[in-house]
């Protein structure tokens, strides 16, 4: 049966049901209220966002539902992103991170990962200057603060 | 934007406790009592939306910086939970007054309705919350906060405290009338207890992780109460009925019970309840009635009821050592009906073993069906029933003078049956028989004499050529060897190898005797067994004889053929044990001429006659050389059968009698056998047998007090006792004073010898 979703721009989009479960929210929303044709609202995803989304959970639709499992390693890892995921990522940081809120949001989690190793990759290797730099991040630290937290966290720096 | 009805504000946005509350409240309100009005997608996803914006603005919760709207993943969200939590309360504070209303079912019914409409509608508040749940929840929970649940648990929790703790009382008075109705039997809303027996487990959380749950609240406040309230009603209840009714009435009825509280369990009870209820059962209803229901026991078993055997049996295997009275008396029983089964045949018996043997079955039958289906073959019984057989096969009224009477009268049995006989029972039947006196067998405790009579009557078997089916006899060895090992039938198999090699060896002979003589020169027929001394159980001839001239040249020339063949085997010639057909032709009335199926020693006799017609007893004796005991016996069937005459008045044996052969004989038959044993021949050999077990039997106990003593070396009495007991057990009990008399003849014989100054110990000398 086919759902139909509306984004905060008032776009419709009509998906199968097995699709737009991949969110947890509309599965558990979908389980208590029951199955019905009236139009699920999205009032915090734009359409050009959701659009994106829905293109992962087609990919993904198969997939094995995840189980919650916080001390989940591999998971933790940046640099095992499969290869569609990548290059379904490589957008703009604006978009990157609008995917990012809309995964909270709807609650799907392996997007949500996807995209926060995604950030972290970026990050990777770089200074604190050069992440301020692409981030657009003022440096409100006094220098005597900063030498500080440099101090602290002197050993995880790449020798 | 549409409003759905029950919507009155707006949706606010961002951080605004207050409004974000009154806008929450409504529609929580709305799922807690009015969820069967609906929700929209559209509600549904509002009410989400709101609690996520709620907790992802950057805000310090007082509705001041409301304007910084940035929408980063902060933690807030303590004053909804706080919110949240204060509405549970006052909801279940609702419910709890309303709940005073009602008393017993009533109680029931609305509790239960109450809880489903609840934990429904949490699981919407639940999934509601699910981003406080994620993030600010789960950040709390990591740092060790007790007292905040996810929001699923939180309803629990305030289920167990707003209402559980005021009402659980009424409530479980109220469960446990009804489940006293029921076993009354009443029919009940049983779907009510079921409602409540889910709510008492699903209350029970664990404190210290809301992922798991504990049956703590279930057990302490729902199965105690209800388990004591059990064992109350069932003492009571039992109590009652045994002093109405008789014992079988009884145990139908705590059948019955048993089994309905077993559904019980299945049908509303949680599963960890089914040990606890139904120990108590069992102690109540069985263990508190034991001694009433072992005295009915005996009753059961005179009358045979199978039926309540098996019911009693069912009940006292329940409960611990339950069995074991039954056991005890089940063996008493069973030897007694042993015991008195032979006392009824016991004049028969003597002459016939079937009928012996076949009592001691009968009565095994009968009670090891009784222990297969009333007892279901239970260790404990068959072990009883074992006992008891052991006892009556052993000690009843035959064996009275000895226990060697039980296995002697079953070698007969074995005999009968495998002789050629007009009686021989079918194949398949033959095989059933020879199982069952297996049966007996392994009751059997000389288990030596039944092998020293099997063996004898074998051997004659074999020696007569009267044994009926090779079949048959491999079978019934194998069974022997089966029950009681390789050593045991050794001797056994050996002899049917005898019988083989013999059959071979006459071939041989006959061939050689064509190469090397004419036909004219070779007129005996002749044919041998040769047996091993070590395996047959024969004895020399208790005679002497002159083999009549007629043989002599074959036995000469057998004698050298065996010698070139095995030189240094000494030959026993057991004429005792030998037949010979012999062939009349003077005999008037026939003209074919009869022939006589003779001993060796008649053959002697008769073969006198060639050369003359009347010998007195004496010349008679000088020819043949017999002693007089065995030549009158040989004479006295010969005059019986009327082929030699005495003169009227006279009596065979006496000094002077003479006897003519009779040239008038006549028989309807033209074989005529007059290869007849002697009854005293036949008593006084079964003594010898029994003579020659006690010398065997002194020989085995000595052998095995060496074996022993070499291995060991030194040894006390009592522990050399001890061994030699366990050792022969298989073949025989050995008496205590006999082991003593045999080691005495060992230390006579220097084998062992007392170790100086210790009285009781011994030591094997080299």
């Amino acid at each position: 049966m086919p759902v139909t979703l509306t984004s905060l721009d008032d776009v419709k989009f009509t998906v199968d049901k097995d699709v737009a479960e991949r969110s947890i929210l509309i599965k558990n929303m979908i389980e208590d209220v029951g199955e019905s044709d009236s139009p699920i609202p999205l009032p915090n995803v734009s359409s050009a966002v959701l659009k994106k989304v829905i293109e992962y959970c087609e990919h993904h639709r198969n997939d094995p539902v995840q189980v919650q499992d916080e001390t989940d390693d591999p998971r933790k890892r940046s640099n095992d992103i499969e290869e569609w995921d990548m290059k379904f990522m490589a957008v703009d940081q604006e978009m990157l991170f609008e995917i990012i809120l809309a995964a909270n949001y709807l609650d799907i989690k392996p997007l949500l990962d996807v995209g926060c190793k995604t950030v972290a990759n970026i990050i990777k290797g770089k200074t604190p200057e050069e992440i301020r730099k692409t981030f657009n991040i003022v440096n409100d630290f006094t220098p005597e603060e900063e030498a500080q937290i440099k101090k602290e966290n002197e050993w995880a720096e790449d020798r | 934007m549409s409003s759905s009805k029950a919507l009155s504000s707006p949706p606010p946005h961002g951080s605004d406790i207050h409004a974000t509350w009154t806008f929450l409240e409504q529609g929580i309100d709305q799922i807690m009592n009015r969820l069967e009005d609906g929700l929209t997608y559209k509600r549904y996803m509002e009410i989400y939306t709101v609690i996520y914006n709620y907790c992802t603005t950057k805000t310090t919760n007082d509705g001041m910086s409301a304007s910084i709207q940035t929408r980063g993943a902060t933690l807030g969200g303590s004053d909804l939970y706080s919110h949240l939590m204060r509405y549970f309360h006052k909801h279940l504070d609702v419910i709890r007054k309303d709940s005073e209303k009602f008393m017993d079912v009533s109680l029931l019914e609305y509790y239960t309705k109450q809880w489903v409409k609840f934990t429904n509608a949490s699981t919407y508040v639940h999934h509601l919350f699910t981003y406080l749940n994620r993030h600010w929840v789960k950040r709390e929970i990591d740092e060790g906060r007790k007292t905040v649940h996810d929001v699923g648990t939180l309803a629990l929790v305030s289920w167990k405290d707003s209402l559980f703790s005021h009402v659980e009382r009424n409530v479980m008075t109220a469960v446990l009338q009804l489940i006293e109705r029921q076993r009354n039997g009443e029919s009940v809303e049983t779907g009510l207890l079921r409602n409540v027996v889910t709510s008492f487990v699903s209350l029970g959380l664990d404190e210290n992780d809301s992922k798991k749950t504990t049956l703590e609240i279930y057990r302490d406040f729902f199965e105690k109460p209800f388990v004591s309230a059990t064992e109350v009603y069932y003492k009571m209840e039992s109590e009652k009925f045994l002093s109405e009714n008789s014992v079988t009435e009884y145990m139908k009825k705590a059948e019955a019970r048993l089994a309905e509280e077993e559904s019980r369990v299945q049908m509303y009870l949680h599963a960890s309840t089914h040990k606890p209820l139904i120990q108590t059962c069992e102690t109540v209803l069985v263990k508190g009635h034991t001694e009433i229901i072992w005295e009915e026991f005996q009753n059961l078993l005179n009358q045979d009821k199978q039926e309540d055997l098996f019911r009693m049996f069912s009940l006292l295997l329940r409960i611990p050592e339950g069995l074991d009275p039954l056991r005890a008396r089940f063996e008493a029983h069973v030897r007694k009906a042993g015991l008195s089964a032979i006392e009824k045949i016991a004049t028969d018996a003597e002459l016939d073993p079937k009928v012996y043997v076949d009592a001691l079955l009968e009565v095994h039958k009968k009670y090891n069906d009784l222990v297969q289906t009333a007892f279901r073959g239970e260790a404990g019984f068959v072990a009883s029933l074992d006992k008891a057989c052991r006892e009556f096969v052993n000690r009843n009224k035959i064996c009275k003078s000895s226990t060697s009477k039980s296995p002697e009268q079953l070698a007969r049995y074995c005999d009968s049956l495998l002789r050629k006989s007009a009686k021989n029972p079918e194949e398949s039947d033959l095989e059933d028989i020879l199982n069952s006196i297996m049966t007996v067998f392994k009751y059997v405790e000389d288990k030596d004499v039944f092998q020293k009579f099997y063996s004898k009557m074998l051997a004659k078997r074999l020696v007569n050529g009267t044994s009926a089916s090779d079949d048959a006899e491999a079978s019934m060895i194998s069974k022997l060897k089966e029950a009681c090992g390789f050593e045991y039938t050794s001797k056994l198999q050996r002899m049917f190898t005898d019988m083989g090699l013999s059959k071979e060896l006459n071939d041989a002979f006959r061939d050689k005797m064509a190469q090397n003589h004419d036909a004219a020169d070779n007129t005996v027929d002749f044919s041998i067994l040769v047996l091993g001394t070590a395996s047959w159980p024969l004895q020399a001839p208790s005679t002497s004889f002159n083999l009549p001239d007629e043989v002599v040249k074959t036995y000469e020339r057998f004698q050298r053929f065996y010698q070139d063949k095995h030189s240094g085997r000494k030959l026993n010639w057991l004429f005792q044990l030998s037949k010979a057909d012999l062939k009349t032709s003077y005999c008037k009335s026939s003209k074919t001429g009869y022939s006589f199926q003779v001993s060796t020693y008649q053959m002697g006799i008769l073969l006198q006659y060639n050369s003359g017609l009347v010998y007195s007893l004496e010349e008679l004796q000088a020819q043949t050389n017999l002693n007089m005991d065995i030549l009158s016996g040989a004479l006295g069937i010969l005059v019986k059968a009327k082929v030699l005459l005495l003169e009227s008045g006279e009596n065979v044996g006496d000094a002077g009698t003479r006897y003519e052969l009779n040239t008038d004989f006549k028989s309807k038959k033209i074989r005529v056998n007059l290869n007849l044993p002697l009854k005293a021949e036949q008593k006084v050999e079964t003594e010898e047998t029994h003579k020659t077990i006690e010398e065997d039997r002194k020989l085995l106990m000595q052998a095995a007090i060496v074996r022993i003593m070499k291995t060991r070396k030194v040894m006390k009495h009592g522990a050399l006792m001890t061994e030699v007991i366990t050792q022969l057990q298989t073949r025989f009990k050995p008496r205590v004073p006999d082991i003593k008399k045999c080691i005495d003849v060992l230390l006579e014989k220097e084998y062992i010898e007392r170790v100086d100054g210790q009285k009781d110990t011994f030591s094997y000398v080299a």
